[in-house]
């Protein structure tokens, strides 16, 4: 299995190049059975990495832009009347694919960020009284521009809690640039990549990362840093229960991508930065979601063993 | 400093309690009206506490004083003294309370609980009384917590509880040092407590006084001999020698410490006394009797004195020579002195000594026929005689005829004067109870006795017992069955364990609390610089001093060692024996120069040691997989593992690599 | 005086090495320090004086009473050195607050294993406050600290300490726990003399707000001139005078808080500046903060208080 996990993040890193941190977090966050906000400023491989990882794993690929103008119906599907058989046909929406993701999702109304986002929860939507499954694998790769840019509505915290991780691809390394303008287009490389991945496999792992081990001395650990956020002044937002799960499920990921079957603080340590930086208020500045000081100090000061 | 000002609830009942307890033992000889005192004291503290009643105005705490210092006045005649001191004490105890706002008060109050049951000690010092004070100690100690403790909030019980855990936790160190602190002398004499009625022997004796002293089943003193005691007939403990008659009572006279003539003669006996406090100087022993206690003197009527009364129990060794002969000369004040009598009196008495000198010229055929005297002369051994008048001796020796060992003693060393002969009478004790393991003997009170000794110019002094003609088993079996017919044995106590010694169960009782007492006043009384220095003696040989220091040093250490084991549980420390094992890892690294960050994980510190250190990296890794394995991996590692594998680092490395301090 | 200096220096040195700041200590036998209390030097005078009445007396009791009170007095220091052991002391921030204020910072103590009873903690001379922590139990522990300077509040080493069980001895340690909270200066009423913000950097502020704009600002005495139209006439049928709606800045632009526009010392006109920033923020009118070395945009809202106080306190300050 290890291999074949090697082969699946080698392949992905042919297309986005330079990125291998950042494909390894995507990786474990799916794997981990958790959604993916990235947020970046446009152009820089949101779509192609959510489009690899589609097509290595196999996964049935849509793609939602966020306009202001976007309707929960347009997220989720509609009813629409058939002359011919004179009933209602639902319509599944985009939303009904296995891997989707969800482009600058803070341009759109928070009505319909907020259809997105329950459905995510869920695993489920409820249409005009029927609820109807979502496929399984389901996954969501959200991606939004930095805050700061005008004209949108930013995720409030409670959205915010529901994406597993949070990650920032950033521009890529002069060598990876480089390779990028001399090599071919990426976008034409992507038909190209054959699934490596079955759906049968995907379970089995994400059956697998969810028995990892973790032992009391590991879960020590997950608490202090927990109570650090709570505790320490410069925390305003401590780590809800729900975002020490999330931490401790990241981390059994990430464990079970570096071959291992128990968790070690340095697995914590690896998905802190993604899982908590969201989660996390500076006190000092409570506009923002930064958190990524508080993490270095959270890395650096609570002791791991 | 203090958490609040005034005083919690814990320790104010507390203290309430302890007033009591403190007093409890102080009962005996103090005044009725200390009772009142406290009761009164106490129940205005409660008020007090209930907001009922207001604290004492300075007016009002001056005229309390005044009125217990009054009140002592009157109840001991003075105010000074050590009794009258205690009950001032115990009085300023108990009005403390009524006044006692603030903590430091309380602590004032506290530490004169602790003097209040030293005080009692100098009255009373049975083992009763040592087990009871530990109650006072123990509750005074808890208001110590319970002042220490935040609020009103602390519970009384939980205070009490540690309290008695940490005199639980205290009891072996001061067994420690009860036994191993160096015992001094007195630094300076203090007053004794003078209401302690002493019944005894005293520097006179009438007839009297022995048949009050044969009522009372009082220890007087025990001796352990070295060997098998000898039979209970020769056991004639001298106490001192009654050479004066004025009439009517023989009492002694001035006998200098002056050199005494006399030779060992025979086997000696060896034994031990202990004694219970007389509150007089002498002591007692067989004859002829040796003792080389400090402070100890052998008078010129061979009889042990003592430098000061004996006013707490006194253990003393005593070597006898019971066939030696003792001044086979005397001065011409000596003889004068052995002959002395009332110039007028008792004429039958000495018209009977003129015809016996006439008849008996040899002083010993003399003295059998007066004693032989007493033997066919229908003489009669009873506690209860006749009141005998003027010419007492007269109408015992030829009227009356009924008496006990203090009339045949006088009356005979009265007529062995009158024949010119020298005598005197030796008071003392005779016989004693066999007491368990067959080598002591008790002695007590009812045991009193007088005989007789006269001097032979050849043989000297020597010792007969008109009385042994008399009653023979007053001698050879003791008091009680000498009056056996007359029922006359102790019967003033009723209840004396002594009387019912036919009830087997009941006696080997009585004999077990008396091995109790006797143990405690060996071992724990009488535990002082002489018989210290005998058990360090024993111990720890004949050079003990350092030992002595070595031996407490490591007694105490090893004790508070243990104690601080068993308080602080270090092996709760909240580490396992992997995280141990792993900060002492990091010790070691940490002498090559590379200290774990706080927030670095096992593993990413091995890898940056083993970078730092290429040529240990395979005993690093070793370590550190292993730690991981044991913490992370739910897979059990054996600490003997880790600690091997950690042996094996530590010899890989060199003690400290020169130069990489600042790396 | 240069010697106690000295020697004060060298102590805090020590400290420093022994007890380094972090935001998390656990007492441990390198961080306690324990000496007789005062109590403890009395109650070995008693003993003293007790042994000397068992010496002269020559009473093994008296004796076997003294050597049991020393025992418990030996004992009583592990006691008391374990009532402090395996605490831990986290600093827990502290509220920010207004010079003159008491200053009100937290600290969670953390039991391990064992109950800690009546721990002191506090900054000498001020008076400690006592404080019991539960077996496996956590106390918050709120000190309050008068404010003398606005700014930082660094209160340095905190001292721990414990006399129990029986306060004959006393175990103390100085921890840095790291802590600081900030200190506003304090909020002076005056009158403030308007100024506009620059009227360019308003219309861009405007659209990211999402709050809506109420001018009314409140009521206030009727004076000769005043419109008729914005007499407060439900007031005046009450019997409370001829009251005014007041409306404040009409021409809609924001207000600027302007250090410079201001008279007085430096800390006056903090403290003036202090005081409109919480008038405004009350009223929820937006505003804007302009101090020599730094500018914040015109904005409404609890965060922008807080930064605008947060300036003021920190104005002129190296952090």
């Amino acid at each position: 299995m290890r291999n074949r996990l090697d082969q699946v993040l080698a392949t992905i890193n042919q297309v986005v190049l330079g990125k291998q941190g950042q494909v390894r977090l995507a990786l474990a966050c799916l794997l981990a059975r958790g959604h993916l906000l990235i947020e970046d400023l446009p152009g820089m491989g949101k779509t192609t990495l959510s489009q690899a990882l589609a097509r290595v794993l196999g996964l049935s690929y849509q793609r939602i832009q966020f306009t202001s103008d976007l309707l929960p119906g347009d997220i989720l599907g509609t009813s629409v009347f058939d002359r011919d058989s004179g009933q209602f046909i639902f319509h599944p929406g985009p939303i009904f694919a296995e891997l989707v993701l969800a482009d600058e999702i803070n341009r759109a109304t928070p009505k319909s960020q907020s259809a997105l986002l329950e459905a995510m929860e869920e695993g489920q939507v409820t249409i005009e009284g029927a609820t109807r499954p979502l496929p399984d694998p389901f996954f969501v790769i959200a991606t939004q521009n930095p805050a700061s840019q005008g004209g949108t509505f930013a995720l409030p915290e409670s959205q915010l809690d529901r994406f597993l991780m949070r990650l920032s691809l950033g521009y890529p390394a002069r060598a990876a640039e480089k390779s990028l303008l001399l090599g071919e287009a990426r976008r034409d490389l992507l038909p190209r990549m054959q699934p490596l991945l079955d759906h049968a496999e995907l379970a089995s792992m994400q059956a697998a990362v969810a028995t990892v081990r973790v032992s009391d001395a590991l879960v020590d650990y997950v608490l202090r840093l927990v109570e650090a956020t709570r505790s320490q002044p410069q925390f305003g937002l401590g780590l809800s229960p729900r975002g020490s799960l999330a931490l401790l499920g990241a981390a059994r990921a990430w464990a079970f991508l570096e071959g291992r079957d128990y968790v070690i603080p340095e697995d914590v340590q690896a998905v802190l930065p993604s899982v908590a930086g969201h989660r996390l208020r500076d006190q000092a500045d409570p506009g923002s979601h930064g958190g990524g000081a508080l993490v270095q100090w959270l890395l650096r000061e609570v002791p791991a063993l | 400093m203090t958490p609040t000002p005034g005083i919690p609830r814990a320790a104010l009942s507390w203290l309430l309690v302890a007033q009591a307890l403190v007093i409890v033992p102080h009962l005996g000889h103090l005044p009725i009206w200390i009772v009142l005192l406290w009761l009164g004291c106490a129940l205005w503290r409660i008020q007090i506490f209930r907001m009922r009643a207001a604290y004492p105005n300075a007016l009002v705490k001056i005229v309390l004083m005044l009125i217990a210092g009054f009140a002592v006045y009157q109840s001991r005649g003075r105010l000074i003294g050590l009794d009258a001191g205690v009950v001032l004490l115990v009085a300023a105890f108990i009005l403390k309370l009524v006044e006692m706002r603030s903590r430091r008060d309380a602590l004032v109050l506290i530490f004169l609980g602790f003097f209040v049951v030293v005080t009692a000690y100098l009255f009373e010092t049975g083992p009763g009384i040592a087990l009871f004070s530990l109650l006072p100690v123990a509750v005074l100690l808890a208001a110590m917590i319970g002042l220490q403790s935040e609020g009103q909030a602390a519970k009384p019980w939980p205070t009490l509880r540690l309290a008695g855990g940490i005199m639980l936790q205290a009891l072996p160190l001061m067994l420690l040092l009860f036994v191993f602190f160096p015992r001094m002398g007195p630094l300076w004499s203090l007053p004794t407590p003078s209401d302690r009625g002493k019944t005894g022997l005293s520097e006179s004796m009438s007839p009297n006084d022995i048949a009050e002293l044969s009522r009372s089943d009082e220890l007087v003193f025990r001796a352990t001999f070295a060997g098998t005691p000898p039979p209970r007939a020769e056991l004639y403990w001298r106490a001192m020698t009654l050479e004066h008659f004025d009439g009517r009572r023989w009492s002694q006279a001035a006998t200098p410490a002056s050199r005494v003539d006399w030779q060992k003669r025979g086997e000696p006996l060896r034994y031990s006394v202990l004694m219970q406090p007389s509150e007089q100087a002498w002591l007692f022993a067989l004859d002829v009797a040796e003792s080389d206690e400090a402070g100890v003197y052998r008078m010129s009527d061979y009889r042990l004195q003592r430098e000061r009364p004996i006013d707490r129990p006194l253990l003393y060794d005593v070597i006898s020579w019971p066939e030696a002969v003792r001044d086979s000369s005397l001065s011409p004040w000596q003889l004068r002195r052995a002959l002395q009598l009332p110039s007028q009196g008792e004429a039958r008495s000495r018209l009977w000594a003129q015809q016996l000198r006439k008849a008996y010229p040899e002083p010993e055929a003399l003295v059998n026929e007066v004693l032989a005297n007493f033997n066919r002369e229908p003489f009669v051994y009873t506690l209860r005689p006749p009141v005998l008048g003027e010419n007492a001796i007269d109408t015992f020796l030829f009227d009356t005829r009924r008496g006990f060992c203090a009339h045949y003693a006088g009356a005979m060393v009265f007529v062995l004067r009158a024949a010119g002969i020298p005598a005197r009478v030796v008071a003392g004790y005779q016989g004693g109870e066999p007491g368990p393991g067959a080598r002591t003997v008790q002695v007590r009170q009812f045991d009193a006795h007088a005989w007789v000794e006269y001097w032979h110019p050849q043989r000297g002094w020597i010792s007969v017992d008109p009385t042994f003609q008399v009653a023979p088993e007053r001698i050879e079996l003791g008091l009680e069955a000498a009056v056996a017919e007359e029922q006359s044995f102790l019967e003033d106590s009723p209840f004396s364990p002594l009387r019912y010694r036919q009830y087997g169960w009941l006696n080997q009782l009585r004999l077990a609390l008396d091995e109790l007492d006797h143990g405690w006043q060996n071992w724990v009384l009488n535990y002082q610089a002489t018989q210290q220095q005998g058990l360090f003696e024993r111990l720890l040989g004949k050079d003990f001093q350092w030992r002595l220091v070595l031996a407490l040093l490591i007694g105490g250490g090893l004790f508070l060692g243990a104690l601080a084991l068993l308080l602080l549980k270090p092996w709760r420390d909240g580490l396992d024996p992997a995280q141990r094992l792993h900060a002492q890892f990091e010790r070691i690294l940490a002498r090559q120069g590379l200290r774990r960050l706080p927030g670095e994980g096992a593993r990413s510190f091995a890898d940056r040691a083993a970078r730092e250190l290429p040529a240990q990296a395979a005993q690093i890794r070793a370590f550190s997989g292993l730690y991981q394995a044991q913490c992370y991996a739910g897979r059990s590692v054996a600490p003997s593992v880790l600690r091997h594998s950690l042996k094996r680092l530590r010899r890989a490395l060199p003690w400290r690599l020169p130069g990489r301090g600042g790396k | 005086m240069i010697l106690e200096r000295l020697f004060q220096a060298r102590w805090q040195r020590w400290l420093e090495r022994r007890i380094p700041p972090a935001s998390r200590v656990r007492l441990d036998n390198r961080r306690v320090f324990i000496l007789p209390s005062r109590v403890g030097l009395a109650f070995g005078g008693a003993l003293i004086l007790m042994l000397l009445a068992a010496i002269n007396y020559q009473n093994s009791l008296a004796y076997g009473l003294t050597f049991l009170l020393g025992s418990v007095f030996i004992v009583t220091i592990l006691h008391t050195y374990r009532n402090l052991a395996g605490l831990g002391l986290q600093a827990a921030g502290g509220a920010p607050v207004f010079l003159g204020e008491q200053a009100c910072l937290r600290v969670r103590l953390q039991s391990e294993a064992r109950e800690h009873r009546s721990v002191a903690l506090g900054w000498p001379p001020q008076p400690l406050q006592w404080f019991d922590v539960a077996a496996q139990g956590a106390c918050d522990c709120e000190l309050s600290l008068p404010t003398r300077r606005r700014g930082w509040l660094r209160p340095g080493r905190l001292r721990v300490e414990s006399c129990f069980p029986l306060g004959l001895l006393r175990a103390w340690s100085w921890v840095d726990l790291e802590l600081k909270v900030l200190v506003y200066p304090k909020p002076i009423p005056g009158d403030l003399p308007l100024s506009s913000g620059h009227s360019d950097e308003e219309e861009e502020g405007q659209a990211a707000r999402g709050r809506g704009v109420d001018d009314f600002q409140g009521l206030r005495d009727f004076q000769p001139g005043d419109s008729r139209r914005r007499l407060h006439w439900k007031a005046f049928s009450k019997g409370q005078g001829l009251l005014v709606k007041d409306f404040a800045a009409l021409t809609g632009r924001d207000l600027c808080l302007d250090f410079e526009a201001l008279g007085g010392d430096v800390e006056q006109r903090l403290s003036l500046l202090c005081h409109w920033v919480l008038e405004l923020s009350r009223g929820e009118r937006p505003f804007a903060l302009r101090l020599p070395d730094a500018q914040l945009p015109a904005d409404i809202g609890d965060a922008h208080r807080d930064a605008c106080l947060r300036r003021l306190a920190l104005y002129g300050l190296v952090e």
